[in-house]
């Protein structure tokens, strides 16, 4: 079995100040790996030593994206890829999900692909659907819990909004994972320095047979707005009995009760 | 601060690594640790152990990543930013306190018996130095270890032992000959169950409370003449080189904890608003906190320092015994100021601010007190008094 898990590169949410213009201040940011490609990355590993497969992490983004692929490799993954090309600054999730379909394609033995469900940092949730939609391949979202893989079949719990839905597909597949899938591991000291010189391989535009102007639209953000404050909220006067019964009353109203 | 002028990708890495470990492993168990009086050691070193946490510098062959001090510094740094005193500090007794000497001197059997399994978290270290009646006083140690044939015969106590109910050996600081003072002791490793040997109590103590404090007793303990570490009579040499890891880890741990406590202190001031203002527009307030952030850095550097100095194979005994006094001075201020900027949220136990006062105060006393620190300094700058013959 060959796992690919798509990994992204994003700022760690409290190291991410707004400046006075609503711009972002990028200094000090601290890059971490997307908390639910995490959940992908354990995933994979699992099923991967389960099966005596191999896991390929890939990773589109600017250089020091090798720092998030080092730690995958440092989390058991057994190759990384980097993507990274100078036209792809400002490309959306689905012009990126081309990009790393013709990089699986390019790897030829691939079984399955892991994602997260989306990143926490522009949160679209497009990338799997829209990787899973250039492969070809059926797509498996929210993946809550894997019961079975194998080298043809997978069987998954999806959590929806009020029910889990177990699944069976055929393999190749797109699963994107969400938080809680499993309790990812941590990179131990000694591997974190047995993969430190480990060559991480850059692909570019022209090695995948793209072009820039094949990859749709870009996205760029035109202005950035903080939220209307919210409403205060509502003090309810009167005895302990009166305010129990108004309260009750409005749970009603707002069909809470 | 720019932290990649100082530390490689990798150091970055494992940084990363243990802060998640300490946000996840050691964190959420804080209050039941601290009610409990004790850490669940067998559970969290193993886990540290598997990681390679325990034995940073320590030498490949014995389960050791055999790296430079620096990462030592990472992983002192995160492990002192928990949210107590307590887990820190034994992790630090574990790592820095009582097993370096046996790495750097005990026999190869030693080693493979008692350093391996320490590192891979398999047992878990105490060092056993101070009495009831020699705290930073070493020299007046009596605790005697005598020989008889193959084995020595242990009787003595010892006092204020970290880890001291959970260790699964004791590297134990005895007088092995009839010579006062600092002469005629040795470092001897005490598995503790051995038949003598006591936990006589289990010490309540003002903060640390997670961290387990034992009187210890020993009661004809025999050992093998072979859990010697170095030679006999020179325990107190390896005992003064033994510290100064101690103080330098102590003061990198302290330096993080005060850091911290200093940084959500300013959060607080920043949410707390009184007469109609966040407490932190007070000029008063934010000079102060400013002040103390200085002090870190200030310090944070000398940590630095003595770090550079250990890895190029120089004495750090001046320069960590300054580290090791400013950080227990720079503690108790951050601890006083930031308690008191906390106003009544700093009296109560639901906030960490009372844990960290409490637990912040044993720096100026463990490890050597500020005075030893400031005796070591004086001789090292030749203005101790001139002893009359």
């Amino acid at each position: 079995m060959h796992a690919v898990v798509c990994v992204k590169q994003v700022p760690e949410q409290n190291s991410v100040k707004i400046n006075s213009d609503t711009t972002i201040d990028a200094s000090g940011i601290t890059p971490i790996i997307n908390l639910f490609d995490e959940y992908a990355i354990e995933e994979a590993l699992q099923w991967a030593e389960k099966n005596d497969g191999k896991v390929t992490v890939i990773s589109l983004g600017p250089d020091d994206a090798t720092d998030s692929l080092k730690k995958a490799l440092a989390m058991g993954a057994n190759e990384a890829i980097l993507i990274n090309d100078d036209s792809l600054g400002q490309v959306g999730a689905q012009g990126a999900a081309k990009v790393v379909a013709a990089a699986i394609q390019k790897l030829g033995d691939v079984n399955i692909v892991f994602c997260g469900k989306q990143s926490t940092d522009d949160e679209t949730g497009q990338f799997g659907p829209a990787l899973a939609r250039f492969l070809g391949w059926p797509q498996l979202t929210y993946v809550f819990k894997v019961h079975e893989l194998t080298d043809s079949q997978i069987v998954v719990d999806r959590a929806l909004e009020d029910t889990l839905e177990t699944v069976e597909a055929s393999l190749p597949v797109v699963i994107t994972a969400v938080k809680d899938l499993n309790e990812p591991r941590y990179p131990s000291l000694l591997k974190i320095r047995k993969v430190s010189k480990q060559p991480i391989p850059t692909w570019t535009l022209s090695d995948l047979g793209l072009s820039a102007d094949s990859l749709g639209g870009t996205i760029n953000i035109a202005k950035r707005t903080p939220p209307p404050p919210r409403p205060s909220g509502e003090i309810l006067s009167g005895d302990v009995q009166t305010q129990v019964k108004e309260l009750v009353q409005k749970l009603i109203e707002s069909q809470i009760l | 601060m720019s932290s990649e002028i100082y530390f490689d990708k990798d150091q970055e890495l494992f940084r990363q690594t243990v802060r998640r470990f300490v946000e996840r492993e050691i964190n959420p168990h804080v209050e039941e640790w601290e009610a409990a009086r004790c850490f669940d050691g067998r559970k969290l070193f193993k886990q540290m152990g598997d990681l390679g946490f325990l034995g940073v510098s320590y030498p490949e062959e014995y389960g050791g990543a055999g790296l430079d001090y620096w990462y030592n510094v990472v992983l002192a740094e995160e492990v002192g930013r928990a949210d107590c005193g307590g887990v820190p500090m034994a992790i630090a007794v574990h790592t820095d306190m009582a097993t370096p000497a046996l790495a750097e001197f005990g026999s190869e059997e030693l080693k493979q018996r008692f350093l391996a399994p320490a590192i891979a978290g398999d047992m878990i270290a105490a060092i056993a130095v101070s009495e009831p009646d020699a705290g930073s006083d070493v020299a007046a140690i009596r605790t005697r270890a005598v020989r008889d044939g193959d084995e020595y015969v242990i009787n003595g106590s010892k006092m204020w032992i970290t880890n001291g109910t959970q260790a699964d050996f004791i590297t134990l600081l005895a007088r092995t000959g009839d010579e006062g003072g600092f002469r005629g002791m040795s470092l001897i490793i005490v598995p503790t169950d051995t038949p003598g040997f006591h936990v006589s109590r289990k010490l309540e103590k003002l903060g640390n409370h997670s961290s387990d404090t034992a009187l210890l007793s020993f009661d004809d303990v025999r050992v093998p003449v072979a859990n010697r570490i170095g030679e006999e009579g020179m325990g107190f040499m390896l005992q003064m080189q033994q510290f100064q890891k101690e103080r330098l880890v102590g003061a990198i741990m302290g330096n993080a904890g005060a850091e911290k406590v200093i940084r959500m202190t300013i959060n607080y001031c920043r949410e707390r608003k009184t007469f109609g203002q966040p407490l932190i527009d007070n000029q008063w307030i934010h000079f102060k906190l400013c002040e103390l952030l200085t002090e870190v850095e200030a310090l944070r550097q000398l940590t630095y320092h003595c770090t550079r100095l250990l890895v190029a194979g120089h004495d750090i005994t001046r320069d960590v015994s300054m580290a090791k006094l400013k950080a227990g001075r720079l503690a108790r201020e951050v601890a006083d100021t930031c308690l008191q900027f906390h106003g009544g949220m700093g009296y109560v136990e639901e906030y960490p601010m009372a844990r960290y006062f409490r637990d912040a105060r044993l720096l100026s006393i463990g490890g050597g007190a500020d005075e030893i620190m400031l005796g070591i300094i004086a001789k090292y700058e030749d203005m101790l008094p001139r002893r009359r013959k």
